[in-house]
């Protein structure tokens, strides 16, 4: 039934497109709404029949195996909710009928990718899906047909082509290997192989690398600042948001837990990778001076944190690595509508020429003062929850030198959040801004929805704790 | 019933100061009916449970911390002490406090302060105890500090000194419960070895700094000349006193197995002989009369600290009498200060003279009580000081030396005062200057009355307040009341004052002035260098600790400026350049990005490869 997830989108897409075209805007609104919502609602009854595996018509025609796991519905829900907060973003910057017609196929295939992505438990299907989204993307970041959006959705091209190969030759050995790329047939032939197979280790080291330039991950990094800043608003808080995370880092998590395994040199690496990246993408952010890239920054730091979580190779380090992506989702995309708010009006973006907007757009100010908190990891906000855990994953998995780095580079996220603060809403009100009004009910909306959510799962975690959250954690089991 | 009535002494004054600092400035009256009535009422209380045997106690906060209260002789005698001296000085008060202000902290601190010394002394656990202790320490702050106007230096200084010394007392009192297993006082009987003599010693401190001993005195003369007058006259003169050898003697002789063999017996004597012989003589050449008192509050202390370190019962029996005796007389002086002060308008020496003719009866208190603390049979003093000097020569003749040579001081220096306050020739300032107000003389003659029947007759506190305390098995059947038995100690005792007389007229002759009849002695060579130095306050412990605390500071401020540095600039720095450096190698060339991508690639391989 599930497949519906996949198929639903689908034929919407076919429907908004038939003639006569001109159908009325409301409706693709709301068609996206509901489903948005529906997929949301859903989650939360894990044990209906909606989930249940089946072998229907589509799915054997299709040959498609989907997977339904913790993992799968948390990111679904995360999928479903970034998808609805940009749907509302859209309205805002996307201009006439026609465009937004096109905009809302676009985010329908997003969608259609994400979710194939999340409920893939085949290799292959994994990787076409993952192109689905790739492919959207572009076209997405490139939506306005400016110079910059069309670079940086070039670079984001080149280097996911590279991505593209990378992964695809992967599978290739994986299927050499083990004559199959199911996610449990291989896993069950791997095990049985001699971990220092060479071929097991190219392929390893393929895949890893392929899903580290999707997530942006340093060194692999060079498309996403300039993917994240040129992009439209909208598509920036869709990208931050979720795409990247679905298509890189739960993409990583997915094949070290359901395929590959792990093994002491394969967290050796993610543990690197993650702790240069949350150092350097800190450090990194502290000096930019445009807003959207010093977010852009400010991710691949945090995506370095969950990175961190995964290498442990703890049921408990997997747990903050999933909640900090679901954190992250929430709180990144509330700064890039922020980001957003801002643009739209004033008109700047370079954080040294604002100052004092908080006076003028208070729920704006008082939003991305809430998520730069939670990102730094201030209780008792959701972001200090998630990376709590982590650090006591860390700890007690006895990586205590990577454990320290995550607790010091809190510092300097705390630094340049506060320093975003400081320079874009505190401050005195030129008299440049004096005009400036709060943004319209489209972006405010989201704003105190994610706002909500974040005050809410932080101040609720110790109750969730044990019923929800630690419950992620038997994926690695399963 | 009297088991309920015990709490009454503690609560009255308590509630009665809570009200008292609620009543408005307008209701002057009402405000000073309310005190006179409680002090009158707890002093009642006093007399009705003199001598009773009972005690109270419920659970309070669990774990052996009861609110348990004992009233047996000792603590009924130093009750009833406390109160008579709590109604007589407040007596006094509503005279000599007239036109004064903050006159409601005034007049409830002192509530309060009766209160919790009530607390103190009828406590029967030590946490109770210290509860009491602690809120004195807060009351002396409060009572100097609303003085003068530099009275809140030396509030600090007091607070900071007693607030040490209490929190010696603390320790001690944990290590005593600890090692008894009990904080019961009543149960409690430890043998002195290791730790136990440690949980002595922080005990003591915390009893001897409160009697003044040296050296935790230094913020008496301080607040002499700052905190308002009947407080000295309450506090350091009485009931500190009280309170001080009260701890002391239970400590002494209920809490520990004290006995003349123990190595402590002689660190008291020391303390207590150094303390007599050391403040008399800043006492000497004092030119203030509240100042040159308060020296001798302290050096009065070393007698009974003297006394009680013998750990013989004539020395015990000597000390406690000291005690009361000091409090009588001390408090008394105090009082004929005040009135000298505010008749005449200052209490400064050089300023005074000739004040017997216009004050007679302020004179005669003044000189009954100066007989009795310079030691002149037969008022009693003499006799006190005797027991003590008895006791100190058992010990050791250097002991009984240091004793009999503060006694000559202290008939040298209250000669001095005397002559040059009330003798000699009068001030034109204070032609016109009266007799006291009878509120404050009434206290006056009564306690100046209660040191010739102490003295004369002194069966009467020694037989019946001072002989029960340490029971009939200690005494082995000896009575220490009425004459001394040890006629050359008495010669001794005399031969001294009529040098201390020979002295001062010789001092008279030579400078020519009553008040510069000490000047012989302190410009003597060798002792006017230890003179200068005492002046500029070299001795005072209180000011190296400011010295050392100063020094602690400036090395904690340079450490601070320190890791600032490191925080502030280094690290800021460090990151910025970092920042910069990280921001220009990305420059925008897809080329770039691609190369450190496949650079990784290769980097994680090899990664994957070795490990």
């Amino acid at each position: 039934m599930c497949l519906a997830l996949i198929l639903i989108p689908f034929f919407s897409i076919i429907i908004l497109n038939l003639p006569p075209r001109e159908v009325n805007k409301r409706i693709a609104f709301g068609l996206v709404l509901i489903l948005t919502l529906g997929q949301m609602f859903l989650v939360f009854f894990p044990g209906c029949n909606f989930w249940k595996m089946n072998s229907g018509v589509f799915g054997s025609m299709l040959k498609i195996d989907l997977l339904v796991d913790n993992l799968t519905l948390i990111m679904l829900f995360c999928i479903g909710l970034i998808v609805l907060v940009t749907l509302f973003t859209s309205r805002q910057f996307i201009g006439p009928i026609e465009k937004q017609r096109n905009f809302i196929n676009l985010l329908l295939v997003v969608l259609i990718g994400m979710n194939g992505t999340v409920l893939a438990r085949d290799i292959f299907s994994l990787y076409v899906f993952l192109e689905i989204t790739a492919v959207a993307s572009f076209i997405l970041i490139s939506f306005d047909k400016e110079l910059l959006g069309l670079e940086g959705a070039f670079k984001y091209l080149l280097l996911s082509a590279i991505a593209t190969i990378l992964m695809l030759s992967s599978i290739a050995l994986l299927l050499i290997l083990t004559g199959s790329t199911g996610f449990s047939e291989v896993q069950a032939v791997l095990k049985t192989l001699n971990p220092n197979n060479p071929l097991l280790i190219l392929a390893v080291g393929l895949f890893l690398a392929a899903l580290f330039i999707k997530s942006g991950l340093i060194p692999f990094h060079g498309w996403l600042p300039d993917a994240y800043s040129s992009a439209p608003a909208s598509v920036s808080v869709l990208l931050a948001g979720i795409v990247t995370k679905v298509a890189g880092v739960y993409a990583l998590i997915r094949i070290m837990v359901s395929v590959l395994g792990f093994s002491p040199a394969s967290q050796a690496v993610l543990l690197l990778i993650g702790a240069v990246s949350i150092v350097l993408g800190a450090l990194l952010s502290l000096t930019q001076s445009d807003f959207k890239r010093m977010l852009a920054y400010s991710s691949i730091s945090q995506v370095g944190y969950i990175i961190l979580g995964l290498g442990s190779g703890t049921a408990l380090g997997i747990v903050g690595a999933v909640f900090h992506i679901f954190n992250h989702c929430v709180f990144k995309s509330l700064l890039f509508i922020n980001s957003a708010a801002i643009e739209k009006q004033t008109g700047i973006r370079d954080m040294d020429k604002l100052s004092g907007l908080a006076q003028k757009m208070p729920v704006t100010g008082l939003s991305s003062l809430l998520a730069s908190l939670s990102a730094a990891g201030i209780p008792p906000l959701a972001g200090f929850w998630s990376k709590l855990i982590i650090i006591i994953a860390l700890w007690s998995a006895g990586y205590y030198t990577y454990a320290v780095i995550g607790i010091l580079a809190g510092i300097l996220t705390l630094a340049y959040f506060l320093s975003l603060q400081r320079r874009v809403f505190f401050g005195k009100l030129t008299r440049e801004f004096i005009n400036v009004k709060e943004a319209s009910f489209s972006l405010v909306f989201p704003m105190v929805l994610l706002s909500v959510i974040i005050i809410g799962v932080g101040v609720f975690t110790p109750v969730l704790l044990d019923k929800f959250i630690l419950g992620l954690g038997n994926i690695l089991g399963g | 019933m009297i088991a309920k009535i015990l709490l009454l002494p503690i609560l009255i004054p308590i509630l009665s100061g809570i009200v008292v600092f609620f009543i408005p400035k307008q209701l002057r009256r009402v405000k000073e009916a309310l005190a006179l009535l409680a002090t009158f009422a707890v002093l009642i209380l006093a007399m009705i449970s003199f001598k009773q045997v009972s005690s109270y106690s419920f659970n309070w906060l669990g774990r052996g911390m009861d609110l348990s209260l004992r009233l047996y002789n000792f603590s009924s005698f130093m009750l009833l002490a406390n109160a008579g001296f709590a109604f007589l000085i407040i007596l006094y008060s509503v005279t000599f406090m007239k036109g004064k202000d903050l006159l409601n902290q005034f007049y409830a601190y002192f509530l309060l302060t009766i209160g919790f010394a009530n607390g103190a002394f009828l406590a029967d656990n030590l946490l109770l105890l210290l509860f009491f202790w602690e809120g004195l320490l807060g009351l002396l702050f409060g009572m100097i500090a609303i003085g003068n106007k530099g009275a809140f230096k030396s509030a600090t200084k007091a607070f900071i000194i007693i607030g040490i010394t209490d929190l010696c007392l603390m320790l001690g009192i944990v290590l005593t419960g600890q090692l008894a297993g009990t904080l019961t006082i009543s149960k409690i009987n430890l043998p002195l070895n290791n730790l136990a003599n440690l949980a002595f010693i922080l005990m003591m401190t915390g009893a001897i700094a409160k009697t003044g001993a040296m050296p935790f005195h230094t913020w008496i003369p301080d607040a002499a000349l700052d905190a308002p007058l009947p407080f000295m006259s309450l506090v350091p003169a009485a009931m500190d006193k009280l309170l001080g050898i009260y701890l002391l003697t239970r400590i002494a002789l209920d809490l520990f197995q004290f006995t003349p063999l123990s190595g402590l017996s002689t660190l008291l004597m020391v303390i207590g002989s150094l303390t007599i012989i050391l403040a008399v003589m800043m006492a000497l050449i004092q030119k203030d009369y509240k100042r040159l008192l308060s020296y001798h509050a302290v050096s009065q202390a070393g007698y009974m600290i003297l006394g009680i370190g013998t750990a013989l019962p004539v020395g015990i029996i000597g000390g406690v009498f000291h005690m009361i005796n000091n409090a009588l007389y001390k408090s008394c002086l105090f009082l004929t200060g005040g009135a000298v002060e505010k008749q005449a308008g200052t209490a400064n020496l050089e300023k005074l003279g000739g004040l017997g003719r216009k004050m007679p009866l302020t004179f005669i208190c003044f000189s009954i009580t100066a007989l009795a603390i310079s030691g002149v049979w037969p008022f009693n003093g003499f006799f006190s000081k005797e027991l003590v000097y008895d006791a100190a020569l058992e010990r050791g003749l250097i002991f009984y030396i240091l004793a009999v040579l503060g006694s000559f001081f202290t008939a040298a220096s209250f000669l001095k005062l005397g002559h040059a306050a009330f003798l000699g020739k009068l001030n034109p300032a204070n032609e016109k200057t009266k007799e006291v107000h009878f509120t404050m003389l009434i206290p006056m003659i009564v306690i100046a009355s209660l040191c010739i029947i102490f003295g004369v007759f002194n069966w009467i506190p020694i037989n019946h307040l001072i002989q029960p305390i340490l029971g009939t098995a200690r005494l082995e059947g000896h009575n220490y009341s009425g004459f001394p038995t040890n006629i050359v100690l008495v010669m001794i005792t005399f031969i001294v004052l009529i040098l201390a007389v020979v002295n001062h007229l010789l001092g008279v002759r030579l400078k020519g002035s009553a008040l510069h009849a000490a000047d012989h002695i302190r410009y003597a060579p060798g002792i006017s260098q230890i003179y200068a130095l005492a002046e500029r306050r070299f001795f005072d412990p209180y000011e190296w600790g400011l010295k050392l605390v100063n020094l602690i500071s400036k090395i904690s401020w340079a450490l601070d400026r320190g890791i600032d540095w490191i925080y502030n600039n280094l690290s800021v720095r460090l990151s910025y350049g970092l920042s910069y450096q990280l921001r220009r190698a990305h420059t925008g060339n897809y080329s770039v990005y691609l190369s450190w991508s496949l650079l990784g690639l290769a980097a994680v391989l090899v990664l994957l490869v070795i490990l």
